[in-house]
C-alpha cells in the first residue's frame, strides 16, 4: 500500500511537471504570435497599487489580454498613472487569450457586471456597438476640459483614428495595434546576390531563385486572408463594403489576388504556416526566405531566429506601384454599464495610456505600433528604432494602411473565406467557385 | 434499514441531497431548459432578455447548413473510430495489468498520465507527435517505407490524428474502471473454468466478459457521450480552428462557433439541443441493448 501510495505521489508530480511545462510551451507560442495568443495565465493582476487617500476615490476595472512582458508594462503604466492621480484607481485584469477575453465580455455584459475598460479586437467593436455595450468617447473626447485638443486629437495615427470611429461617433481609441510587415532572411538573399523585395515581382523572382534545399522561398500565416485584402486593395478591388454591408470579393480583382497566391504555392515557391501555426519557427528555422506576418510578430520573429539566421524587415511588396496593407489589432473601449464618474476616471487613463510617451513606450516595450505621430519623434523611440531597423517597417506603412470593414458578423464571414480560401487551395474548388461561394455565403450571412 | 417512507425521512433525504440538487440546478438543470428555451429565439435582445418572436427557423436553418451536417456526419465518424477502438485497447491493457506483473502500479500510473493531463498540452506534444516534416510519427513510419503523411494540413488524415489523439488520451480513465471491474470478479470462477480445463482464452471469453459486462456497459455509455461532445482536443490539436477544410468540425465546435464567434445564440442553442436528442437516444438505445447483454451477479 505505501508503495503504491508513494508512486501515486510520483506519478501526480509528474503530471503537474507535464502540465507546467504544457503551461510554459503554451506562453512560448503565444508569445509567438501576440496577434492570436493562446494564454492561460491568469496570474491575479489585482494588487495593482494605489492608496484611497481622497475623499471620492474610484475605481476603474480595466481587461485585457496582455501576458508576460505585455503584462509587465501594463502594470507599470497603472502603477505610475495610479500614483499620478490620486483619487483613481485602475485594477488591470488579465482575462487569459483574446478569445477568454471576447467571451468574459460576453458573459459580463449577459449579467451587467462589464469592468469600465476593456482592450477589444477591432473587428468584434461592431457586435458590441449593435448590442449596446459601448459608451460614445465624444463628449469625453470633445470636452474643452479633460477633451483633446484639436492638434491632439490630429495627433493619433489617421488610420486608427478612422478605425475607431463611424460617423463621427469615436467608440474606441487605438492601443495595441499591428500591420502587415515583410520579414526577410538577409543572409539568405545575400547569398544569391539578390536585393530586398519591393515588389510583388520582386517576391515572385526571389521565391523562385531560392526555393529548393529544402528551403521554400515565400511563407503566409494560416490568416493569410489580410494578404488576400491587401492584394485586393492593391488592384483596385473591394472586399466588403462597409456602407451597403456587401461583400464584394469575388470580383475580377478578387480572382486575380488570390489566383496570384494560389499559383505561388502549387508552384511550391510558397507555402503557408500550416501545422507550424505561425510562420516564425519555420522562418526562425530558416526553412522559409520571406514571409509576410504581423508586426506584433517581431520580438517572437527575434527569438525563434537567434543563432539560426540573420533576418530583417521591410514594408510590404507594391503591385503596380500601389502599396496597401491592413492594420489590425485591439482598441480600448469604455462600456456603458459603468457610472459617470468611474467613465470619467477610465477616460483619464485612455488618455495616459495613448499619449504619446505611453504609447512610444508600449511600443517598444511590446513590438505593437506607437499609436501617435508625434511618439516617433521622442529621442527614446528615436534611438530605439534606429537600433532595431526592423520597427521602422510598421510605422513607415502608416499611409498605405487601411482596414477591414467593420460590419456585423463580420467573424463570422472571416470563417466563411477562411473555410473557402482552404478548399481553394485544397485544390477541391477552382478560385473562381471558392470566392463565388464565399461572397455568397458572406452576403448571406452580413444582410440578415 | 428498509424502513417505510415517512415525512420526516423524505424530509431528512432531501436535506442531504440540496447541496448536490442546488449545484445541479443552477450549472445543469436550469441551462438545459433555458438553452431549450433559446433555440426557438428568433427575433431576441440576447443581453436584455428580450424575445420578439418564437419559432423554428432555428432548427430549419441549422439543418440546411451544409456545415452543421457536415458536423453531425464528423462526429459520427469520430464515435464509431474512437469508441471501439479505445474499449478494446483499455480492456486488453486492464486484462493484462490485472495478471501478476511486477511494478503494477507504476504501469497504472504511467497509463493513467495522459488521462490527468491537461488537453492542451497533450494536444501540444500530439501537434509536434504529428508534424510531417519534424515528426515522430512520421519517422517511424519512414522506417517502414511509408512517406510523411500530412496528418495536420491534409483534410483526409485529420480526422485520424484526432482519433489517435483521444483514444491515447481516454485509455487510462478506460483501463482504472475495467481493473476494478476485473477485479471484482471471483477468483473461483476462475478456479472452476480451469479445473473443468478451459483455455484462457475461453476463461476470457465465458467468465472474464459475462462479469464484466456491468462495466463495459457503463464505459461504453460515457465513452460514446463524451466522444459526441468532443470540442477540446479540436480546439487545441488545430490551433483553434476546426481542421483543415472543416474536416473535424464536430456538433459541440459548431456550437461554439455560432455562440462565441458569431453571436448567433438561438443557432448555437438549436444545434446544442439537436446533439442533446442524438445523444439521448443513442444511451436510450445501449440501455435497452444494455438489459439484453447485461448480467449481474
Amino acid at each position: 500500500m505505501k508503495k503504491l501510495s508513494l508512486l501515486g505521489i510520483a506519478g501526480l508530480f509528474l503530471v503537474l511537471l507535464l502540465a507546467a511545462c504544457g503551461g510554459n510551451e503554451e506562453t512560448n507560442e503565444a508569445q509567438a504570435n501576440s496577434e492570436d495568443t493562446e494564454q492561460e495565465n491568469t496570474e491575479s493582476a489585482e494588487e495593482s497599487a494605489g492608496e484611497e487617500a481622497s475623499s471620492e476615490p474610484v475605481e476603474v476595472e480595466f481587461w485585457h489580454a496582455m501576458s508576460g512582458p505585455h503584462e509587465e508594462a501594463i502594470k507599470a503604466f497603472v502603477e505610475q498613472f495610479n500614483n499620478e492621480h490620486e483619487n483613481i484607481t485602475v485594477k488591470p485584469v488579465n482575462q487569459g487569450s483574446y478569445d477568454d477575453l471576447e467571451q468574459k465580455i460576453m458573459a459580463g455584459a449577459k449579467a451587467k457586471l462589464l469592468p469600465t475598460l476593456a482592450q477589444a479586437v477591432t473587428n468584434v467593436v461592431p457586435e458590441y456597438i449593435g448590442n449596446d455595450f459601448i459608451t460614445p468617447l465624444n463628449e469625453f473626447i470633445e470636452d474643452g476640459e479633460i477633451g483633446l485638443s484639436e492638434e491632439e486629437l490630429a495627433d493619433y495615427v489617421d488610420v486608427f483614428k478612422e478605425s475607431s470611429s463611424w460617423d463621427g461617433t469615436y467608440y474606441s481609441l487605438p492601443f495595441s495595434k499591428s500591420t502587415r510587415i515583410l520579414f526577410y532572411n538577409t543572409g539568405l538573399l545575400e547569398e544569391h546576390g539578390l536585393e530586398v523585395p519591393e515588389t510583388w515581382e520582386d517576391i515572385r523572382t526571389i521565391a523562385e531563385t531560392v526555393t529548393g534545399d529544402g528551403v521554400v522561398g515565400m511563407g503566409f500565416e494560416n490568416s493569410y486572408e489580410s494578404e488576400f485584402q491587401a492584394l485586393l486593395k492593391q488592384l483596385g478591388g473591394t472586399y466588403i463594403d462597409e456602407a451597403s454591408n456587401e461583400a464584394q470579393f469575388a470580383s475580377a480583382e478578387g480572382i486575380e489576388a488570390m489566383t496570384m497566391i494560389k499559383d505561388m504555392i502549387d508552384e511550391g515557391i510558397a507555402r503557408t504556416a500550416g501545422e507550424d501555426d505561425y510562420m516564425s519557427n519555420p522562418f526562425g528555422r530558416g526553412d522559409v526566405a520571406m514571409y509576410i506576418g504581423s508586426s506584433a510578430g517581431i520580438p517572437h520573429v527575434a527569438s525563434a531566429a537567434e543563432g539560426n539566421i540573420e533576418w530583417s524587415a521591410t514594408t510590404l511588396p507594391t503591385l503596380d506601384g500601389e502599396a496597401a496593407t491592413t492594420f489590425a489589432g485591439n482598441d480600448i473601449v469604455m462600456f456603458n454599464q459603468a457610472e459617470e464618474a468611474e467613465q470619467k476616471a477610465a477616460w483619464e487613463f485612455i488618455k495616459f495610456l495613448t499619449s504619446p510617451e505611453v504609447t512610444a513606450e508600449w511600443s517598444m516595450k511590446s513590438g505593437y505600433l506607437p499609436v501617435r505621430y508625434s511618439a516617433q519623434e521622442t529621442p527614446d523611440y528615436k534611438t530605439f528604432v534606429e537600433e532595431n531597423p526592423e520597427y521602422k517597417a510598421g510605422t513607415e506603412q502608416f499611409d498605405a494602411g487601411f482596414f477591414i470593414a467593420r460590419v456585423q458578423g463580420g467573424d463570422a464571414v472571416r470563417n466563411i473565406v477562411l473555410e473557402e480560401t482552404e478548399l481553394i487551395l485544397l485544390g477541391e474548388k477552382t478560385v473562381e467557385e471558392g470566392l463565388q461561394s464565399a461572397q455568397d455565403r458572406a452576403n448571406e450571412t452580413l444582410q440578415k | 434499514m428498509m424502513d417505510k417512507p415517512t415525512w420526516n425521512s423524505t424530509l431528512k433525504a432531501f436535506l442531504y441531497l440540496l447541496p448536490a440538487l442546488l449545484i445541479l440546478i443552477v450549472f445543469n438543470i436550469y441551462p438545459i431548459i433555458k438553452s431549450f428555451l433559446m433555440s426557438f429565439y428568433t427575433e431576441y435582445d440576447f443581453y436584455n432578455d428580450i424575445v420578439y418572436k418564437y419559432g423554428l427557423s432555428n432548427f430549419s436553418d441549422i439543418l440546411n447548413d451544409p456545415n452543421f451536417i457536415k458536423a453531425v456526419i464528423n462526429t459520427t465518424v469520430f464515435v464509431i473510430g474512437v469508441v471501439p477502438i479505445s474499449i478494446i485497447t483499455s480492456l486488453a491493457i486492464a486484462v493484462m495489468l490485472n495478471s501478476k506483473v511486477k511494478g503494477l502500479s507504476f504501469f497504472r500510473t504511467i497509463y493513467f498520465l495522459p488521462f490527468v493531463t491537461s488537453v492542451v498540452a497533450v494536444a501540444i506534444v500530439w501537434s509536434w507527435i504529428f508534424h510531417s516534416d519534424y515528426g515522430l510519427l512520421n519517422y517511424f513510419l519512414g522506417w517502414f517505407g511509408i512517406d510523411p503523411i500530412q496528418w495536420l494540413t491534409d483534410p483526409t488524415y485529420s480526422m485520424p490524428a484526432l482519433i489517435i489523439l483521444s483514444v491515447w488520451k481516454g485509455l487510462g480513465f478506460n483501463i482504472i474502471i475495467f481493473l476494478a471491474g476485473l477485479q471484482n470478479i471471483n477468483r473461483q470462477y476462475y478456479l472452476a473454468a480451469q479445473v473443468d480445463g478451459a483455455s484462457a482464452w475461453h476463461r476470457f471469453l465465458s467468465v472474464t466478459l459475462p462479469l464484466l459486462s456491468p462495466t463495459m456497459f457503463f464505459i461504453s455509455i460515457i465513452s460514446i457521450i463524451n466522444a459526441f461532445k468532443v470540442f477540446d482536443e479540436i480546439f487545441a490539436l488545430f490551433n483553434g480552428t476546426a481542421g483543415p477544410a472543416n474536416s473535424t468540425l464536430t456538433v459541440v465546435y459548431y456550437v461554439y462557433q455560432k455562440f462565441y464567434e458569431e453571436w448567433e445564440f438561438g443557432l448555437a442553442s438549436a444545434a446544442a439541443f439537436v446533439l442533446f436528442i442524438i445523444v439521448f437516444l443513442f444511451t436510450l438505445i445501449q440501455l435497452s441493448l444494455g438489459k439484453k447483454f447485461v448480467h449481474y451477479q
